[in-house]
């Protein structure tokens, strides 16, 4: 038999206690359910599949500043000496590394400019028909570039005319899914899609579009230049740490900067993202240990305060059992005022996240999660000082204090 | 009185340790954890510029044919053609004028035993010092007529003085920037903001540049930006010649405005400048339109403190408005116990107010306590920011108003939790308590 | 010096009016010693919490020393208090952290007194009550005795002319009684006024002039001495 009307009143005279109670449960279930639905969207972003073997590649870039070689044929000798180092699967000259939160994009046009037509935004990357190898992906429909597509040259006129696409961008392109084959533009310059490659994210993980993303076989060479290195599994970090002396002793008049692994590149272009983790999980832990001590000291509080009347219960009969249980429902009470406080606070203050901030909207899930938790907490936290007030002797009853 | 209440409340304290401990603890976790995400929000938020901050503006003009989109919030371009950067550089209006782009070279010497290096350097008018009241340490800006005649000179920070010259005059020294030889004029101070304010394209946290050179010679070697360009149409460019001459946007520009005059004149110039353009037959536009915002209101249009961030400031403060109901729930436990000595003091003389302040004190105390050891968990907190994300390092710090504010807004938050039952103690009728004991 | 007239005090609880006090009228005169019984629940201390200004009541007028305190604000009855009246409790209620010497020193605080001052007469009113060489204990250091004569120190500190003691005895042996019962007698004798509520009739036969309060209303028992000596045998003690 739950008492639950003269725990009711008990409560209505003693409304400090509980209401601090009720408020702290209420804040805590907002916060914890907003905070663990960003925390659960930040980790699904970070943890998603980029469609690279990230840990056996790096890259590095490249600025030369000597005038007495011809920077195309250096590049070539360099890319021949870099795919012969022991230990390295292959290597390409690009543009731009993927995941490094720097490159290039463009609208890539259905139609030749200046005729009116959709075009479809997507990052490039200018490789030759190393590229696919080096970054470790795999098409799954068309071919790879023949050595004969690849362009290399000074002269801005001579622009590719095939290109490798991945699955997102082809079939935004178009929405048949029958992009393979067809010509795309750049400006008034056709191009066709030879290939289709099914995951490979751009420069930027957080673009709108990361995954547009086309390779054109073209290679103009730049005084600033970027290379991509894939090793074998676990030879990466030898290979990192002797390629600056073997690229300054292929040529010297040149500076080798940015030899970074493609992990921790992406570690961090992605370290706003962690830290805001890192803090929402810090502060979600807190929290809940505060909330959980704070459950506990207003109990052993309310027990003390009422050790006579404890007392008197148990001299009247009451047993130990019905002692905890009375404390039990007492907070349950509270915590199922404050959770449903909690529950309207956290969709409410998850609609403003989403109004000012752009964050996605809260899944109901995280709340009733939060929500089931929260009470899970408050229990736990109300057993050990209602067992203690259970151990009241019946006699305190008769004492006067 | 305040030393006795301050000597009552201390006794009070050490009487109830737990107590004492769980109050301080929750206290400095709330401020701990407030003042971590406070602190970077205090830096990324801060005035680069005090002195002049209001007087500063960077122009924006509305140059696409209608019917385009850009990123910004009111569809004005962030960064201007390269033709609209250097007429306005050569506007008769404005006091202090400079456009600007962030470029880089490799830097190499002969005879030294630096290794080559990459360095990042800014492409400005001699202005920029003026701009943004940088003293020279050795020698000046360079001169009109340098500039007219894009000599290859530069002026370099003090740091990168340090690391070429070991700090000493190089005023007339030279370096090879890729394969061109520079001549040191002058050694200039640092900024004394981590804020990159005057360009926030690539993140307004980066590091400054350590060296700059004339603008004029952009045109000169041929110089691209190394920050963003974006186009809005297509336009076919085959040379840098091609993207000076286009219609893509890949420079800043700031002017100082002295006053309200001057803002509204240079307002005037900017509208008969665009409608001269459009006459020109550049652009095909229904309405013409030009932003002027100042500093702090640029910082704000460009969203320079991350989202994330504001987030996080709030979460924190309702985190502490946790610790606080948690204080409030302690003290009214402590504070009612003692009830009865309170009727005695009562009894003896003591008025309501002085009760009341007596309990002020001591939950300020325990603010105090609390507010410092807050201070040291958000030290902690800041070095894991730091750790977590190299880029924050120089905003993860306190400054002097952070450590005074941490302090203050425990004892604030503790009194504010302390009200209610000091209220409620000294509220009660002494004689209730003396009878029996 | 102290009066009372047609005073009331009614406790007002959800269910239930309680009248402690109804037209209570009492003058008390300057240097008297005034020994107050009744039984149990006959509003000796609601009574003697009115006249210390301890509780409001609800209708009638209280004049101490031609103020009316009726009309005063809390602060004003907080700082009166302080000045003129010192109380002594039968639980002592001193404050258990405080030494001897800072109990004592509680009301001077209050009242404003410069440090030197206060140790001056801190050192002579323990001297009287016999003390003075425990100053640094803590209360819970001594007997009952020892404390209820601290918690006379400390209503003397502010040399009060009007002490106001509820009990006074009532947690002491007949020995310790005695003694704290003669210091109030030295005390009287050096001009100070008393009211003292007690349960012992011993001790009320050695009060000059007694009082009984009997359902909130007052029988002085000065007038009737043959016929209280009858009574209190039979009221007494409860």
């Amino acid at each position: 038999m739950l008492e639950i009307k003269p725990i009711i009143n008990a409560l209505r005279r003693s409304k400090v206690g509980a209401v601090l109670l009720l408020i702290q449960i209420a804040i805590t279930t907002a916060i914890v359910s907003n905070a663990a639905f960003i925390i659960q969207d930040r980790m699904t972003y970070l943890q998603q599949d980029t469609g690279y073997p990230e840990q056996d590649i790096f890259s590095l870039s490249v600025m030369t500043y000597g005038k007495d070689r011809d920077l195309s044929q250096q590049f070539e000798e360099d890319e021949n000496m870099l795919r012969n180092l022991p230990g390295v699967v292959d290597a390409a000259i690009t543009n731009a590394v993927p995941l490094s939160g720097s490159g290039s994009a463009s609208g890539m046009g259905l139609k030749p400019a200046p005729e009116p037509g959709r075009s479809v935004r997507a990052g490039y990357l200018m490789a030759d028909d190393h590229m696919l190898n080096t970054l470790g992906v795999t098409l799954s429909e068309g071919r790879n570039f023949y050595p004969d597509d690849v362009i290399v040259t000074q002269d801005p006129n001579k622009l590719p005319k095939v290109a490798i696409a991945t699955r997102t961008f082809a079939d935004e392109a178009f929405p048949e899914g029958d992009g393979l084959g067809k010509m795309m533009y750049i400006g008034d310059r056709p191009f066709k899609i030879i290939g289709i490659v099914d995951k490979m994210k751009g420069p930027w993980l957080k673009d709108d579009r990361p995954d547009n993303v086309i390779i054109f076989p073209y290679i103009k060479a730049e005084t600033y230049q970027h290379i991509i290195i894939r090793t074998e599994p676990g030879q990466r970090a030898a290979v990192m740490q002797t390629i600056e002396d073997k690229m300054l002793a292929a040529y010297d008049k040149r500076v080798i900067t940015n030899v970074i692994a493609m992990d921790e590149d992406k570690r961090q272009y992605n370290a706003s993202d962690t830290l805001m983790l890192r803090m929402l999980m810090v502060l979600i832990v807190v929290l809940v240990a505060i909330t959980a001590l704070g459950i506990f000291g207003l109990t052993l509080f309310n027990i003390s305060k009422r050790t006579r009347q404890i007392g008197t219960r148990r001299a009247l009969g009451a047993r130990k059992s019905d002692i905890i249980r009375y404390f039990m429902v007492e907070n349950t009470l509270i915590c199922a005022g404050g959770l449903l406080l909690g529950c309207t606070a956290a969709i409410l203050m998850g609609q403003q996240l989403l109004q000012r901030f752009s964050l996605p909207a809260l899944e109901m899930q995280y709340v009733a999660g939060t929500a089931l938790m929260v009470l899970v907490m408050t229990l736990l936290a109300v057993i050990f000082p209602a067992r203690r007030a259970a151990q009241i002797s019946p006699s305190v009853a008769t004492r006067s204090i | 009185m305040f030393l006795h209440y301050i000597d009552l409340g201390w006794r009070s304290l050490r009487r109830t340790p737990t107590v004492s401990f769980l109050m301080v603890l929750a206290i400095a976790l709330g401020i701990g954890i407030t003042m971590t995400s406070l602190s970077v929000y205090h830096m990324m938020s801060m005035d680069p510029i005090e002195q002049k901050s209001d007087r500063l503006f960077h122009p924006q003009l509305q140059t696409m044919d209608d019917g385009n989109d850009t990123w910004s919030e009111d569809n004005l371009p962030f960064q201007l053609t390269y033709q609209d950067a250097q007429h306005l550089a050569q506007a008769p209006v404005g006091r202090y004028k400079a456009a600007m782009l962030r470029t880089g070279f490799t830097l190499h010497m002969e005879n030294s035993d630096v290794r080559p290096f990459i360095q990042n350097a800014r492409a400005t008018h001699a202005d920029f010092f003026n701009l943004f009241d940088l003293p020279f340490i050795y020698g000046s800006a360079w001169t009109q007529e340098q500039a007219d005649d894009a000599s290859p000179v530069v002026v370099i920070s003090e740091a990168l003085n340090d690391k070429l010259f070991g700090g000493r005059n190089s005023v007339g020294e030279q370096f090879f920037l890729d394969d061109t030889a520079f001549r040191v004029v002058g050694v200039v101070a640092p900024f004394t903001t981590h804020m990159k304010f005057y360009d926030v394209n690539n993140g307004a946290f980066r590091d400054h540049e350590n060296l700059y050179i004339p603008f004029s010679l952009i045109a000169v070697m041929d110089i691209d930006t190394w920050g963003n360009s974006n186009g809005w149409k297509f336009e076919n460019i085959r040379s840098m010649k091609d993207k000076r001459q286009s219609e893509i946007f890949w420079l800043q520009f700031w002017v100082q405005l002295d006053d309200d005059a001057a803002v509204k004149q240079y307002g005037e110039y900017l509208m008969g400048y665009m409608a001269e353009q459009q006459k020109s037959g550049r652009f095909n536009r229904e309405n013409l339109q030009f932003g002027l915002r100042n500093v702090n209101d640029w910082l704000d249009y460009r969203n320079v403190v991350s989202e994330d961030n504001e987030v996080l400031v709030a979460l924190s403060f309702m985190f502490l408005a946790v610790c606080l109901a948690n204080i409030l729930g302690l003290l009214l436990a402590k504070f009612m116990r003692r009830a009865p000595e309170v009727g005695v003091r009562r009894a003896l003389g003591a008025s309501k107010r002085q009760v009341f302040l007596q309990h002020i004190v001591e939950v300020s105390m325990l603010g105090l306590i609390g507010g410092l050891l807050g201070i040291a968990l958000a030290q902690l907190g800041l070095w894991g920011v730091r750790l977590t994300q190299e880029y924050y390092s120089p905003l993860a710090t306190m400054d002097m108003t952070m450590l005074l504010s941490a302090p203050v807004i425990a004892i604030a938050a503790c009194v504010i939790a302390g009200m209610y039952p000091a209220w409620l103690v000294c509220r009660t009728t002494p004689a209730t308590y003396l009878k029996t004991q | 010096m102290l009066t009372m007239k047609n005073v009331s005090k009614v406790y007002q609880t959800e269910m239930v009016q309680t009248h402690a006090l109804r037209d209570f009228d009492l003058e008390v005169k300057e240097g008297e010693f005034i020994a107050v019984t009744g039984p149990s629940g006959s509003g000796k201390t609601t009574f003697l919490n009115i006249a210390g200004m301890l509780e409001p009541f609800s209708s009638g007028q209280y004049m101490l020393d031609d103020v009316n305190v009726g009309a005063l604000s809390d602060n004003q009855r907080a700082d009166l208090r302080n000045q003129k009246i010192g109380f002594i409790f039968q639980g002592f209620n001193l404050i258990p952290d405080l030494n001897l010497y800072e109990n004592v020193e509680v009301p001077l605080r209050y009242r404003g007194i410069k440090a030197a001052e206060r140790k001056k007469r801190i050192e002579a009113c323990l001297e009287q009550v016999g003390l003075a060489s425990r100053a640094k204990h803590l209360p819970q250091q001594l007997s009952g005795g020892q404390q209820q004569r601290v918690a006379i120190a400390r209503a003397l500190a502010g040399e009060p002319r009007f002490l106001l003691a509820d009990e006074p005895t009532g947690n002491l042996d007949s020995l310790m009684a005695r003694q704290v019962m003669e210091l109030l007698e030295q005390i009287n004798r050096d001009g100070a006024t008393i009211v003292m509520v007690t349960h012992d009739p011993e001790l009320a036969r050695r009060a000059p002039r007694n009082i009984q309060i009997v359902d909130g209303q007052v029988a002085d028992l000065t007038l009737y001495q043959g016929v209280a000596r009858q009574t209190d045998r039979a009221v007494v003690g409860g």
